[in-house]
C-alpha cells in the first residue's frame, strides 16, 4: 500500500516537483531526514507506459502522457470525481462548447474570469517539470529591479548578484547546455572562469532562416527602434553530451510533453539522488489537506489524505506533526496557496501565512507569460518537425526603456512547424486529403478576397504539395512579461470540491493594459519579422467566442489571442517585510518561522525568462540556508 | 513487448542501422501489440497495398517492405474493412486489369461519391496513423461552419502513429519518435525521394 513511513523526519516537503526535489537532495545530503508528501503516483520503473499514453492519445496535449486520465466515455473527466486533479489545455474552450472553460464539470480550475488563466500543471512525482521544455535562461539584472529602473511594480528583495552563484549551481545540478559568451547579453554576468556543464545545443535550420531574415530589420514602434535584432542559442536542460548517466538529445521534437530518452532533465533525476541517500521517504498518492499552526505561531503539523485509485475512495487519513520540524510547501503557485487558504482555523481565519482582514497576500499577484503565437510559411524549406522543440530565440528585446510602458518579451523560435499553432501536420494533411481549408494553405487565407476552392488531392500530387507546405512551416512564440496585479489571484471554492472533498482552486484573472500593450507589440513584431524574411504569415484571426482573446485595438473588431506558457508565478511573493509579501528572500514565511513556501510562487515579478532555472537557483539557496541554520529555525 | 522485439529484428535485418533503431525502440516502441484479428486474405491485402500506394503517392515497398516486421498494413486493412463501402472498393481493385498498378482504379475510386471518402480515410490512415470516419470527412466536405479541428475517431495504434507518412513527407520524423542522432537538425534532410520513392 505505502512505502515504509519515516517515523520522525526533520523536514517535511509537500510536492516532489523540481523545487521539492532539489531541496530534498540538498537537505538529505547534509544529513537531514526528509519526508515528501506527493499527491500523484510514484514514477513507473520505465516510461513506456507514459509513452504509450502519448502515442495513442488523439489530443497530444502537454498533459496527455500522464495520469490522471483526461477522458472517459462521456468526454472530459469530471474533476469532482478525481482525487488529485489538475487543469488541462483541453478545458479552455468557449462557453457551452467542448471543454467549456467555466464548466466545473470539465475544468478543474474554477475560473472566475474575466479572462481564462491559460496555463496548466501536473500533479505527479516530478511535478510539471515532467512536461517542461527545458529552457534555462537566467533572469536579467534589471528583472530584479523593476521599481528602481522603470518605476513599475516592485523590486525583488535580492539582486542578480545574490543569485549568480546559485544559478551556476542550478545549471550544474539540472545539466544545462549553453555557452557563456552567447549568454552574456543585457548585463547578464558570470563569475570568472565559469562554464556551463555542456556545450550549447546546435541550432536548427529554422533558427538559421530566422537569423538570416532579421538582417536589416527595423521596427519603429513599441520602443523597439534601437534594437539590434539577433538570434541567440537557448540554454537548455537537455544533454548535448552524455551527462548524469543520461544520453544525448536525439531530436525527438517532443520535449513537451515527454522526452522518450530522458535527454531532457526532469526532477526524477534529482529525486533518485535524494532517495539514494537513504534519508528521504516519499509518500505517494498522499494529498496534503491542512497545515496546522500552534499557539506560538509555528507550524505544528500537516494533515494528509491518501488514496489508492485515482478516482477511488480515500484509504487513509493522518498527519505528520511536531513544531520543531521544518515544513516546506513546494506545490506550485496554484496548489501551494490553495493548501494555505484551505488551512483555516481560529488561529488562521484567512489561511496559513495569510494576514487577517484581507491584508494578506497569499494567492495574490498570480502571473504567467501570456504567450503570443504567430506562424508563417518561409520562402524556402526550413525543415521543421526536427530537433528539440526550440533551440534558439530572440532575447535582445527582453529589456529596454519600454518596460516603463509595456511588458517586455522574449521570442522563442519553434522547431515544430505549425504543431503548436494548428495541431499540424495533421490539420494541413487532412485539409489537402479532404479538400477543406482550416490551415489557410488549401485555397487561401480566410481573409483573402481571391480565396479559391480547396482541392482534395491524392497520389504524388498530395505528397509533393504536403512536402512543399510542411517543410516551410515555422512559428514564433512571444513570452510576455505580465504585470503583477493583486486582482489576479487564487482563492478556494466553497462550492466546488475534488473527490477527496477538498476545495478546488478558484482563479480570478485578467490582463492589464501593460500586459496587453506587450502582446500588441509582440503581434506587430511578429508580422515585421515575417515580412523582413519574405515569409507569408498565416496566423489565424481569433474567433470572438474564444475566451483567451481580447479586443485590440480597443473599440475595433480585431482581437489578440494569448496562450498559457505553463509558467505559474507570484502567489506567495517574496519581499522586504510582512507588509508587502508572504515570504522573505529565503522563501521563509514572515508569519511562521518554520514554514517555507518555495518555487516560482515566490517571484514578485515574472520578467521574460522561463522561470524554472530561477526557481531552481532560489531553492538551492534556500536549502543551503536551512542547512546552515538548522536546528534553530 | 511484441513490438520491441519486432523493432530489434528489423535492426538485425538492416545491419548498420542497429544502434539507432534499437535506441528508438527501447524508448518509444509501444509495449502493447495491436489487438489480434485474423490475417486478411493475402490477395486482398496486396490489392489494398497497391491501391494505397497510388492513393498516398508512396512506393509499395515503402508502405509494405518485403521484410515487414511492423505489419502496420494489417491494421489499416482492418480499420478500412469495418466500413460498409469496403467490399465494393476492394472488388473494384481486385477486378482491375492491372492490379499491381491500379492508377485508373484509384482515380475511379476517388471520383466515386460513394467510395471517395473511404479512399480519403485510407490515405489519412497511412499518413497520420489515425482513423477518420468517412462520414465525418463527408460532413466536413459540405459547405457550413464546421468546428475546428476535424478529429479522428481514434489513433489506430501507437505503432501506427510512429509509422505515419506525413512526417516522412515533411522529411522529418514523428514527434516523439526520432531514429536520428544528435545535431541532425542543423543539416539538410535527405531528399524527399529517399523517404517515399
Amino acid at each position: 500500500m505505502c512505502a515504509a513511513r519515516m517515523p520522525d523526519p526533520d523536514v517535511v516537503i509537500v510536492g516532489s516537483g523540481i523545487a521539492g526535489a532539489l531541496i530534498a537532495k540538498v537537505l538529505a545530503t547534509a544529513g537531514k531526514r526528509v519526508l515528501i508528501l506527493e499527491a500523484g503516483e510514484q514514477l513507473p520503473p520505465d516510461i513506456n507506459g507514459y509513452m504509450n499514453r502519448f502515442l495513442n492519445a488523439t489530443a497530444k496535449v502537454p498533459e496527455s502522457p500522464y495520469p490522471p486520465e483526461l477522458f472517459d466515455a462521456k468526454g472530459l473527466v469530471d474533476p469532482s470525481t478525481v482525487n488529485a486533479g489538475r487543469p488541462t489545455v483541453l478545458s479552455l474552450g468557449a462557453r457551452y462548447r467542448f471543454g467549456d472553460w467555466q464548466d466545473p464539470k470539465q475544468a478543474y480550475l474554477i475560473q472566475q474570469g474575466p479572462l481564462p488563466f491559460a496555463s496548466t500543471y501536473e500533479r505527479i512525482n516530478g511535478g510539471t517539470s515532467r512536461h517542461w521544455l527545458g529552457t534555462s535562461l537566467r533572469f536579467l539584472p534589471s528583472d530584479f529591479e523593476m521599481k528602481t529602473r522603470f518605476n513599475r511594480f516592485v523590486d525583488w528583495p535580492i539582486k542578480y548578484s545574490h543569485l549568480e552563484e546559485w544559478y551556476g549551481k542550478a545549471e550544474h545540478e539540472i545539466g544545462v547546455s549553453a555557452d557563456v559568451a552567447d549568454q552574456s547579453y543585457l548585463d547578464i554576468g558570470f563569475s570568472s572562469g565559469y562554464s556551463y556543464p555542456m556545450p550549447k545545443i546546435v541550432m536548427s535550420k529554422v533558427d538559421a532562416a530566422v537569423e538570416a531574415g532579421l538582417s536589416g530589420l527595423k521596427i519603429s514602434a513599441h520602443g523597439l527602434d534601437d534594437v539590434k535584432w539577433a538570434v541567440a542559442s537557448t540554454p537548455a536542460a537537455r544533454n548535448s553530451q552524455p551527462y548524469q548517466n543520461r544520453r544525448v538529445c536525439a531530436g525527438n521534437t517532443n520535449c513537451i510533453p515527454i522526452c522518450p530518452i530522458q535527454a531532457k532533465y526532469d526532477p526524477s533525476v534529482t529525486l533518485a539522488d535524494a532517495l539514494r541517500t537513504g534519508r528521504v521517504d516519499i509518500m505517494y498518492k498522499t494529498v496534503a489537506s491542512k497545515v496546522q499552526v500552534d499557539e506560538s505561531g509555528r507550524v505544528s503539523g500537516i494533515e494528509w489524505i491518501r488514496y489508492q485509485d485515482e478516482k477511488g475512495p480515500p484509504v487513509e487519513r493522518g498527519s505528520v506533526t511536531g513544531n520543531k520540524k521544518v515544513y516546506i510547501l513546494a506545490g506550485n503557485a496554484i496548489e501551494t496557496p490553495r493548501l494555505l487558504l484551505m488551512s483555516t482555523s481560529e488561529r488562521t481565519p484567512e489561511g496559513v501565512a495569510n494576514r487577517k482582514d484581507g491584508k494578506g497576500f497569499v494567492g495574490k499577484y498570480l502571473m504567467d507569460h501570456p504567450l503570443y503565437l504567430a506562424w508563417a510559411l518561409a520562402p524556402k524549406p526550413v525543415w521543421g518537425y526536427r530537433g528539440p522543440l526550440s533551440t534558439a530565440g530572440i532575447e535582445i528585446c527582453r529589456d529596454g526603456k519600454f518596460r516603463s510602458d509595456r511588458g517586455a518579451f522574449r521570442i522563442e523560435i519553434g522547431n515544430e512547424g505549425w504543431n503548436f499553432a494548428l495541431g499540424d501536420p495533421h490539420t494541413t494533411t487532412v485539409d489537402f486529403v479532404n479538400g477543406i481549408n482550416f490551415s489557410g494553405l488549401n485555397g487561401g487565407k480566410s481573409d483573402d478576397p481571391k480565396r479559391g476552392e480547396p482541392k482534395a488531392l491524392f497520389g504524388s500530387q498530395l505528397a509533393d504539395t504536403l512536402n512543399d507546405k510542411l517543410a516551410r512551416q515555422f512559428r514564433l512564440g512571444f513570452l510576455i512579461e505580465q504585470s503583477p496585479d493583486a486582482g489576479n489571484r487564487v482563492t478556494v471554492s466553497d462550492q466546488f470540491k475534488d473527490h477527496l472533498g477538498l476545495k478546488r482552486p478558484q482563479i480570478s484573472y485578467n490582463l492589464s493594459e501593460y500586459t496587453k500593450q506587450g502582446l500588441a507589440a509582440a503581434k506587430d513584431t511578429a508580422s515585421a519579422i515575417f515580412k523582413n524574411m519574405g515569409a507569408d504569415e498565416f496566423t489565424t484571426k481569433p474567433n470572438a467566442d474564444d475566451p483567451s482573446t481580447f479586443e485590440w485595438p480597443q473599440g475595433s473588431t480585431e482581437r489578440i489571442k494569448y496562450y498559457g506558457a505553463g509558467h505559474l508565478v507570484g502567489t506567495h511573493r517574496m519581499g522586504t517585510s510582512v507588509n508587502d509579501s508572504v515570504v522573505d528572500d529565503m522563501q521563509r514565511s514572515w508569519d511562521h518561522k518554520n514554514l517555507y513556501l518555495v518555487g516560482s510562487g515566490s517571484f514578485p515579478t515574472v520578467a521574460t525568462a522561463n522561470p524554472t532555472l530561477t526557481l531552481a537557483a532560489l531553492c538551492l539557496r534556500t536549502a543551503d540556508d536551512i542547512v546552515k541554520n538548522f536546528p534553530n529555525l | 513487448m511484441t513490438d520491441l522485439t519486432r523493432r530489434k529484428m528489423l535492426g538485425v535485418a538492416a545491419a548498420g542501422a542497429v544502434t539507432s533503431l534499437s535506441t528508438s525502440a527501447e524508448a518509444a516502441a509501444p509495449a502493447t501489440p495491436p489487438a489480434a484479428s485474423p490475417l486478411p486474405n493475402q490477395d486482398d491485402l496486396r490489392a489494398f497495398v497497391a491501391l494505397s500506394s497510388v492513393l498516398t503517392g508512396i512506393a509499395v515497398l515503402k508502405l509494405a517492405p518485403t521484410v515487414d516486421p511492423i505489419q502496420v498494413k494489417n491494421q489499416y486493412f482492418d480499420a478500412a474493412k469495418a466500413d460498409p463501402a469496403f467490399p465494393t472498393l476492394l472488388q473494384m481493385v481486385r477486378s482491375d486489369p492491372d492490379p499491381k498498378n491500379p492508377v485508373a482504379t484509384a482515380t475511379k475510386v476517388m471520383n466515386d461519391p460513394k467510395l471517395k471518402f473511404l479512399g480519403r480515410s485510407i490515405i489519412l490512415a497511412w499518413y497520420l496513423g489515425a482513423w477518420y470516419d468517412p462520414k465525418n470527412l463527408e460532413t466536413y466536405n459540405q459547405p457550413g461552419d464546421h468546428p475546428f479541428p476535424l478529429n479522428p475517431v481514434k489513433v489506430i495504434s501507437g505503432t501506427a502513429y510512429t509509422q505515419g507518412w506525413t512526417w516522412r513527407v515533411a522529411q522529418a520524423h514523428p514527434m516523439g519518435y526520432s531514429e536520428l542522432r544528435y545535431g541532425y537538425w542543423a543539416e539538410d534532410p535527405l531528399k524527399l525521394d529517399a523517404y517515399i520513392a
